[in-house]
């Protein structure tokens, strides 16, 4: 099922994946967060779990009757109505370029601007979060100016550290701990985004904003 | 407790895996076995989900502060305790003070290459956001967050199993329910959500021919080396959830299954994913070895949970019945 | 349908007299009769053992009806081959019921002599299934 209803498919038989129709936009976002919040009280999700304009349902017990849970799926996403989530800014200091910002020159390449201009059009808007996945504390982030968009590396880096601030494709993230990584780093931030002894564990959730502070510029 | 003597395994504490903390980037984690690890338990008389060390790298040896017993389920790693042979998928006592050394995977009518060492108890460290789990990622859960080192240390629960009823064994489920094509172990897969956008002579190609698990295959994804799958046109995708067992094929062409500690959520298309029951076949499948998919069905995968769920369900009857009959012995 | 062992000895001494034989032995289940001549008569010789027996034998027996297995399915060698020594309670072999494997032990310290089931067959309560010769320590 595609077009206006959004696409419905299967992860194996331990999740269901729905894709929101259109472009990425906070909107449908909003809608996620809405749609999320009601197929998480279904018998048969063990997780309803936010992307970056879709929707993970991990299933309790895979259900016997597909077709129905689709069905309701779909119904529900036609009824969700955008759910605004306001939540807390948090500012993150970033030290840009430099040891922390090893593919700044890519990013340079890519888009053809000045390191000035990646780091103004980097920092100045304010990120919704969309979604938490990647690894424990990561934050999906939505507002990206298209402008700085550099594709996914060929070859992804084996180590990058926790505190990362890097753009994949369309999408910039901070990742919360050392790990492999296929997007360009642009630079690093100090900042805990995930303690397990916490409740909740994550710094961060849906509907929480992100600044990025200029700290330093090394070119 | 138990001490480790080894100094490099890459073995971690694992137990089913933790589940409900996707929402803040946690994966499962989890035995890339977790049958070998269920039988196990079930061996010993512990809960399905206690515990134990998964060991993928050999030789591999402990050493047992207390008396306990113990089974290494998996792969056949021609156990000894002490100077005593051990068989393979059995519950046996150790004393205290003895030396448990695990050798490398043998075996001609099924080699595996991950062995499970389970304890009577269960490994009793900590659970972390309600599993025993190691996360490497996040450095939290099993020992530490991480590998186990020479000298660490592990505690082991009190087993409420009857004291000393040990020295049986059960047949391994690579036998029992063995699944194989043109000779190879093979996996059922479900097409995912970018299935169609393979070329058909890609489709063809990822369904008849074996692909062989590189030396770059490990708990976070198995890279598979084969025909390079090609898309119909490019795709860039958005980042969304994945589960184990999703085959993602970056550009290249060279897909990748990932495993228990994949990242939750990924953003490179997918052609299908391994299904959970089979997982496990996976899991034991060494490197260097080729393996083969078969095209599944929703209600074919869903009975091969149940299947599994059969096996270890009868496996916990006829160890019952066993541990009853022979009372205190 | 058997005499006595000593109406059975003098018949086969009284066959053996009228022939040229000069020694018969005669080994079945838990009989052993020897005769020969000495001088112009039959008698009852000192049982001497053939070359590769030594009495008595005993027996791991099925504690239950279950398929009998020399070697570990994983495996493709038997767990004790014939000729080695093994201790009293050590595992000879195996009996599977369904998914479980449960231990075959010898009786005794001794040697194993032979497997008297064949890997795979079935075996009932009380089968005997693997020949062990008790070493002499044992009383």
């Amino acid at each position: 099922m595609s077009g206006d209803q959004g696409s419905i498919s299967l992860l194996g038989t331990s999740a269901l994946l729905f894709e929101a129709p259109g472009s990425m936009a906070l909107h449908s976002q909003q809608r996620i967060w809405a749609l999320a919040r009601e197929a998480e009280s279904w018998p048969e999700v063990r997780e309803a779990v936010p992307g970056m304009n879709n929707l993970m349902l991990s299933f309790a017990q895979a259900p016997r009757a597909l077709g129905e849970l689709e069905a309701r799926l779909h119904a529900a996403w036609g009824v969700a109505e955008p759910l605004p989530l306001e939540g807390r800014v948090v500012e993150l200091p970033v030290v840009y370029g430099g040891a922390g910002g090893p593919h700044i020159g890519d990013v340079v390449a890519h888009t053809g601007m000045s390191i000035d201009e990646i780091v103004e059009r980097h920092s100045a808007p304010l990120y919704p979060v969309y979604a938490l996945g990647s690894h424990p504390g990561y934050c999906y982030l939505g507002g990206m100016d298209p402008r700085i968009a550099t594709p996914r590396r060929k070859v992804p880096v084996v180590s990058i550290p926790g505190g990362a601030v890097s753009i994949g494709g369309a999408q910039t993230g901070v990742s919360a701990s050392e790990g492999p990584s296929g997007w360009n780093t642009i630079g690093s931030t100090s900042m805990r985004f995930f303690d397990p002894a916490q409740d909740p564990p994550a710094l961060l959730r849906p509907g929480d904003s992100i600044r990025f502070r200029v700290e330093k510029v090394i070119r | 407790m138990i001490e480790i003597l080894s100094a490099s395994a890459l073995a971690t504490v694992q137990d089913l895996g933790r589940v409900g903390a996707l929402r803040w980037g946690v994966g499962t984690s989890g035995a890339m076995d977790p049958l070998a690890l269920a039988a196990g338990n079930i061996l010993l008389g512990n809960d399905e989900g206690a515990a134990a060390v998964e060991v993928p790298v050999f030789p591999f040896r402990v050493r047992f502060a207390q008396d306990c017993a113990f089974a290494v389920t998996g792969a056949d790693v021609a156990a000894r305790l002490d100077d005593e042979p051990v068989l393979p998928w059995w519950c046996t006592q150790a004393r205290a003070g003895q030396v448990l050394n695990l050798g490398l995977p043998q075996g001609g009518t099924w080699r595996g290459s991950r062995a499970y060492l389970c304890l009577a108890g269960g490994v009793e460290v900590q659970a972390v956001l309600g599993s025993r789990s190691t996360q490497l990622r996040g450095a939290f859960g099993g020992h530490e967050g991480r590998a186990l080192r020479q000298g660490d240390t592990l505690p082991i629960g009190i087993s409420k199993a009857e004291p000393r009823s040990t020295d049986f064994g059960l047949v391994p489920p690579a036998l029992a329910l063995p699944l194989q094509v043109d000779g190879l172990p093979a996996v059922r897969v479900l097409p995912a959500a970018e299935y169609t956008r393979y070329s058909e002579a890609s489709r063809a190609a990822f369904w008849s021919e074996p692909w062989k698990i590189t030396a770059q295959s490990d708990r976070y994804g198995y890279r598979l080396a084969g025909t390079p799958l090609e898309a119909v046109s490019a795709l860039e995708m958005r980042s969304h959830g994945i589960v184990p067992g999703v085959i993602q094929v970056p550009p290249g062409g060279q897909p990748i299954v990932q495993m228990r500690d994949a990242q939750p959520s990924g953003g490179y298309p997918k052609l299908g994913t391994v299904i959970e029951a089979d997982l496990w076949r996976l899991g034991q499948a060494p490197i260097g070895s080729r393996v083969r998919f078969i095209e599944t069905n929703w209600d074919d995968a869903v009975a091969a949970m149940a299947q599994t769920r059969r096996w270890l369900d009868e496996a916990r009857r006829l160890v019952d019945l066993r541990r009853s009959q022979r009372g205190g012995r | 349908m058997m005499n006595s062992n000593s109406d059975r000895v003098r018949q086969l001494s009284d066959w053996l007299g009228g022939t040229d034989i000069a020694r018969l032995e005669l080994r079945g289940p838990g009989e052993s009769i020897c005769l020969q001549r000495e001088g112009g008569r039959i008698v009852v010789a000192p049982d001497e053992p053939a070359l590769d027996a030594q009495a008595p034998s005993v027996a791991a027996t099925a504690a239950s009806v279950g398929v009998f297995l020399h070697r570990h399915p994983l495996r493709d060698s038997a767990i004790a081959e014939t000729g080695t020594t093994v201790r009293s309670g050590q595992i000879v072999g195996l009996l599977q019921i369904g998914a479980l494997l449960l231990p075959v032990t010898s009786p005794c310290d001794g040697v194993v002599a032979a497997m008297l089931l064949e890997h795979g067959a079935t075996a009932g309560y009380g089968t005997r299934l693997v020949e062990l010769h008790p070493s002499s320590t044992t009383s």
